[in-house]
């Protein structure tokens, strides 16, 4: 049997159909369909029974409204941006990953998968995204506890990394993890997914909203990246004495060069 | 002549009526398409907008929010005459196969 489905009211049309518009049309654009459609649904004469049946399914709306070879080449730059997202999620959490190319180490793959999403995203952002209004409040809030975060993961691993804190106690606790280190670690492994997800969720405002949300992504994903690089190094090395001397001053030449693209990222991004 | 062409011909007729707001102009379109749903309609509107042939401007709307309202250009006034050359020549076509 067919399950009855029930009528929509005017807001919930209109919620829908604001939200497939958003992810198919450009923002400025979605922004004018959308107060069309808000002026068609609440006409007064409008029966709110038979929305469906006059205007249509709203995804359905919102589709014959797409440019369709534009709306899948967004789809594709999607799909990778995503999947490089997900891939530093997995590592973040797996801490190694389950390919390997001989010619580089595992802790470069984050960077390769940063570099491709940043080159990717700027083009075609600043390509096809729009700018809509003014700089968003929420953007810059985030865009701060994203920096906060990804400082403060840094001057942490600086402190742990230091040759003298590592000495000592590993020398005088060989057989006992400092909680200077399960802070640390912690701090990556779920730094770098929340890192992860925060981008994605720039991404899709970028999309639908204002494509300056796209720092969100830049910056999120640096710091995942930078994340994926910690772990990973930390899982390949081991810590003797030659390692212990020189992990702070080799992690960080890497580190900075790292953090600084990620930061010219999102100032292209917020431009 | 697709029935896009047709629906065409009547928005662009509709408009050089006079102007008219969103509601106005897809009622009676659905009213006489009753087939075609008004997001199919709109999507047309949107559509003849983005190549100029109608712009719009917001009004007072009786006692209600304003509204935008539609109205034809010189660009779709020359398409609406050249659609109608089309609608008479495929009429008398047709019409010359004996279909009244």
């Amino acid at each position: 049997m067919m399950k009855q489905q029930r009528p929509l009211t005017k807001e919930q049309y209109l919620k829908k159909f604001s939200r497939a518009v958003r992810w198919r049309l450009p923002p400025q654009e979605s922004e004018e369909a959308i107060a069309d459609y808000r002026e068609l649904v609440f006409q007064p004469e409008r029966d709110e029974s038979k929305l469906v049946e006059e205007l249509g399914e709203p995804v359905q709306a919102a589709h014959l409204l797409t440019d369709v070879k534009a709306y899948r080449r967004w789809l594709k730059i999607f799909a990778v941006l995503a999947f490089g997202l997900f891939l530093l999620a997995k590592w973040a959490w797996m801490g190694h990953s389950s390919f390997y190319f001989s010619f580089a180490d595992q802790w470069w793959y984050p960077v390769w998968v940063m570099a491709v999403g940043l080159a990717l995203s700027l083009y075609w952002f600043r390509r096809y995204g729009q700018k809509n209004g003014p700089l968003s409040k929420r953007l810059v809030l985030a865009l701060v506890v994203v920096l906060a975060f990804g400082a403060g993961t840094m001057a942490w691993n600086w402190y742990v990394f230091d040759s003298s804190f590592l000495d000592s106690y590993v020398e005088r606790y060989p057989l006992i993890i400092p909680w200077q280190v399960i802070l640390q670690r912690e701090l990556i492994i779920n730094g770098g997914m929340i890192c992860a997800l925060i981008a994605l969720a720039g991404l899709i405002l970028a999309k639908c909203y204002d494509r300056r949300w796209l720092a969100l992504y830049t910056l999120a994903v640096t710091v995942a990246a930078v994340c994926g690089f910690i772990i990973f190094f930390c899982r390949s090395i081991d810590i003797g004495y030659a390692v212990r001397s020189s992990a702070q001053s080799y992690l960080f030449a890497r580190l900075i060069p790292i953090g600084a693209a990620g930061l010219i990222g999102t100032g292209v991004a917020l431009c | 002549m697709l029935k896009k062409d047709l629906l065409e011909l009547c928005l662009l007729q509709l408009l050089s009526q006079g102007d008219k707001y969103g509601y106005e102009v897809l009622t009676p379109l659905r009213a006489a398409f009753p087939d075609t749903q008004e997001s199919a309609i709109y999507a047309l509107l949107r559509g003849l907008g983005k190549s100029g042939l109608t712009s719009w401007y917001m009004a007072p709307g009786g006692g209600g929010p304003d509204r935008k309202y539609y109205r034809i250009t010189s660009a779709g006034q020359a398409r609406l005459e050249e659609m109608r050359d089309q609608w008479r020549n495929m009429r008398d076509a047709i019409a010359s196969f004996g279909v009244e």
